[in-house]
């Protein structure tokens, strides 16, 4: 067997008994909830500005899109429906994903990084205390906790900002337009399917940023070559996930 | 008593350990010397289950680490306080967090308002003021991290202390300090400690008995006076300095 795919399956084993590890810990709440809260108002509220900003700019950019290009071929309010069905199903929940990884998993990646080469976990260790229920339960939780509302107000903004400057930048178009074509398009479970999206992702984010922070080694260096690592594995896992969950839209 | 049982350490093709046997009998302070990168910590973390021995054991008041549940080895660490090289103080918690986290888990429970008594205690007796409680560990020299770093080890009243080089890095007059807490908590709080140390003087200073890391073995071990009398050319060689220097 190659040292590549031993070491490929060793993550893979070692990724499986942290999950298990954390599933452990998950039914006692008192071990790691106001940690997980105050990780979770950290997450949450610092990137809300960024998660806002590029939801805003991610809905703009599909209503002048789709306006160029059906205009002629299909009628106005088409734009209402594929504005509400990209920004619900991906663009939401996506874009909410790519600010968090950068902001949050790099930044979680790089302190258990900075942590593990100083010897701080081995101290958790060595005091009888558990890394997993101690550090990574919650960021994990505070992750679960924090993307679903991340991603309605992401929603929000990006059929908001896609409706208003469709308006200024599509002729003819009209707010009935857009309506209608949102109400023709619209099932609850399309949004139910954005936080849900949202949750795999902000778990997918927080557990792998500390999965690999945990496994950091080396110095200055090697903190950096972990991020990096961490960010590179989670806008992997982002894309097939986003792939893997496509055929879940279309089942309900 | 802390017994190393033919133990055996690799990484890679690099044997750093190659089946070291070595008894820690209760109350001694015992100072393992060697070369830089010899594997004394190596050594020292396989006491505490930090590492995984390839071949042999560690076994710890008649537990065997490498066979130890969870609990039996959560059991072993809040028995063994460990100091580490560079303090490894947990640098988002202030001193009181960090000397908090690792009491008892009553006392963690009552937060840290409800530890700060026996956070105060634990300073006075590596003579460190009250007054550092609040402060972050990037706020203190590199002295006072190392008796930070003592007194986190000490918080959970253990019998054993393990000392990872705790004069490495420090200026003559704090090294000296170290020393001297060392003593001073063996003799206060009856510990058995192991110190890890290149430096010469410490181990000569604190060691009821020294032993001689060489070659992934160890070399010699017996009191002071016997390792100035043995004549193996590496153990002359490495406590001539010593000697010199006690001269």
């Amino acid at each position: 067997m190659s040292a590549k795919l031993r070491a490929w399956l060793e993550n893979v084993g070692n990724a499986a008994l942290m999950g298990w590890a954390i599933a452990r810990v998950i039914p006692y709440p008192r071990q790691y909830l106001a940690s997980a809260l105050s990780q979770a108002y950290n997450m949450g509220i610092r990137s809300l500005p960024l998660v806002l900003i590029m939801a805003f700019l991610g809905g703009a950019v599909t209503s002048q899109q789709t306006g160029a290009q059906f205009t002629g071929g299909l009628p106005l309010w088409v734009i209402g429906s594929v504005l509400a069905a990209s920004v619900l199903t991906e663009l939401g929940p996506l874009l909410t994903a790519i600010v968090m990884m950068a902001r949050v998993g790099a930044a979680i990646a790089a302190e258990l990084a900075s942590m593990k080469v100083t010897e701080q976990i081995d101290a958790l260790y060595a005091m009888g205390r558990d890394p997993i229920s101690f550090l990574v339960v919650p960021r994990v939780v505070a992750g679960l906790l924090v993307f679903p509302p991340l991603v309605i107000l992401a929603d929000f903004t990006g059929i908001a900002a896609g409706w208003g400057v469709g308006l200024l930048a599509v002729d003819g178009l009209t707010s009935a337009d857009i309506i209608f074509g949102m109400r023709f398009y619209f099932r609850p479970w399309s949004l139910f399917f954005s936080v849900l999206k949202g949750g795999v992702f902000g778990l997918a984010i927080t557990f792998i940023a500390c999965y690999v922070g945990l496994q950091g080694t080396g110095g200055a260096e090697g903190v950096g070559r972990t991020t990096t690592t961490a960010v590179v594995a989670t806008t992997l896992a982002l894309m097939v996930l986003d792939v893997l969950m496509a055929p879940v839209l279309k089942a309900f | 008593m802390i017994e190393f049982k033919n133990l055996k350490k690799a990484f890679g093709d690099n044997v750093v350990l190659d089946g070291v046997d070595l008894l820690v009998e209760e109350g001694e302070t015992l100072a393992l010397l060697g070369p830089s990168g010899t594997g004394k910590s190596v050594l020292l973390k396989h006491a505490i289950g930090l590492l995984e021995a390839d071949e042999g054991d560690v076994v710890v008041d008649g537990i065997s680490i490498s066979s130890a549940t969870a609990e039996e080895l959560k059991g072993v660490r809040r028995r063994l306080g460990y100091v580490f090289q560079n303090a490894a103080l947990f640098d988002s918690l202030t001193v009181a967090e960090n000397l908090c986290l690792a009491q008892d888990d009553e006392n963690l429970t009552r937060g840290v308002s409800g530890c700060h008594q026996e956070a105060v205690e634990l300073l006075r007796r590596v003579n460190m003021p009250a007054d550092v409680l609040d402060k972050m560990p990037s706020e203190l020299s590199g002295g006072m991290r190392k008796r930070v770093g003592v007194a986190r080890a000490i918080a959970s009243r253990p019998r054993y202390l393990l000392w990872d080089e705790p004069t490495t890095g420090l200026d003559p007059v704090n090294a000296d300090n170290i020393d001297a807490l060392i003593l001073e908590l063996g003799r206060e709080l009856g510990v058995t400690s192991i110190v890890v140390t290149h430096d010469l003087d410490t181990a000569f200073e604190v060691g009821d008995r020294i032993a001689l890391l060489y070659d992934g073995r160890i070399r010699a071990l017996g009191t002071p006076d016997e390792m100035l009398a043995n004549t193996d050319p590496i153990v002359m060689r490495f406590v001539r300095r010593s000697s010199i220097a006690a001269a």
